[in-house]
């Protein structure tokens, strides 16, 4: 599948990091292993995207990180959501919905 | 201790990246995150049969983008910051408690002009009701301070910063008043001390207490 470079791509990533992070808290490489391999790698990130918007949602509040040694013993930032996170969710969730049901009726594009 | 067959990611990292800008602290745990990242990365593509030279070079394109990364690491954490640390910790918080001191300072001498005041004292006037007002403005000051993220010293300052303007301002007459007067009037420097600069001191730190204490951190829900 051809990589979604776009503004809904960046705009989207938000909500992946933050649905992933609900489930557990995760380290940088998983977050980015994560969300390729769920999204069957329409959404990837680079060094350069990843931890710049990890650091910006970690600065809103949503996210917050901690050093943990990983399954390896290596020492590992992990990043798991915030209660104010959790909160911001639920209306980033309804907002996509909102916007693939108003693509669905406008261009007949469907919710993934 | 760092095996030699492998890249040593901090380094390269750091060559690359730095400086950022950012605090020390910070900079270094930016550095070991992109590090540990990029070693996870090389791992995993040394266990999937590519060739330790040709993971490590994927690798260093990957920093290569490094100028896009610093300064997308600089937005992030920087981003729509409209004043520095230094200002959102210590000069802002240090400038609202001045206001609010001197402000009310100033109406309560005001009031206390009033002509149907007149013959009372100024101290039942002003100085009583300034040192009940002053424990609110000592508050406003450090918790402005501690939402900023300052530490403990910055919120003691912020609260206690009406008070060292005013002890510079007092400081500096009583060393004129003994420049010029030579004969010190040593009680009423006393008086100046203690009503001017002791127990407003002490409201201001009253009021700042509760927010002197340490900061819970954000948890991970």
């Amino acid at each position: 599948m051809k990589r979604i470079r776009s503004q809904i791509a960046r705009g989207s990533a938000e909500l992946a990091i933050l649905v992933l992070l609900a489930e557990q808290p995760l380290y940088g490489f998983e977050i980015s292993k994560q969300i390729e391999e769920k999204t069957g790698g329409a959404l990837y990130f680079t060094l350069a995207s990843l931890y710049p918007m990890l650091y910006d949602l970690e600065k809103r509040g949503w996210i917050a990180g901690r050093w943990e040694p990983n399954v390896a013993g290596r020492d590992r930032r992990y990043y798991g959501l915030t209660p104010a996170g959790k909160k911001e969710l639920a209306p980033l969730r309804r907002e996509w919905n909102f916007f693939f049901q108003a693509l669905d009726r406008l261009a007949g594009v469907t919710n993934a | 201790m760092h095996d030699e067959s492998t890249p040593d990611w901090k380094v390269l990292v750091r060559e690359r990246l730095l400086p950022l800008g950012l605090p020390e602290q910070e900079e270094q745990q930016v550095v070991a995150e992109l590090a540990a990242h990029l070693e996870d990365c090389y791992e995993e593509q040394i266990e999937t049969g590519v060739s330790e030279s040709a993971a490590c070079e994927t690798k260093l394109n990957e920093l290569f983008e490094t100028r896009r990364l610093a300064k997308n690491i600089q937005r992030a954490k920087y981003k729509e910051e409209l004043m520095n640390p230094r200002t959102k910790q210590l000069w802002l918080p240090s400038l609202v408690s001045l206001t609010a001191a001197m402000g009310s300072l100033m109406i309560l001498i005001l009031i206390s002009l009033q002509p149907r005041f007149l013959g009372r004292s100024p101290l039942q006037m002003v100085l009583l009701p300034w040192l009940a007002l002053l424990p609110f403005c000592g508050a406003a000051g450090a918790w402005l301070s501690r939402r900023g993220g300052a530490d403990l010293v910055a919120r003691v300052v912020s609260g206690l910063f009406p008070m060292i303007v005013l002890f510079s301002l007092v400081g500096t007459l009583i060393v004129t008043r003994l420049i010029v007067l030579a004969r010190p009037h040593l009680p009423f420097i006393s008086i100046w001390i203690a009503l001017g600069i002791i127990l407003p001191s002490a409201a201001l730190l009253i009021g700042a207490a509760p927010f002197l204490k340490a900061t819970k951190s954000k948890g991970i829900a």
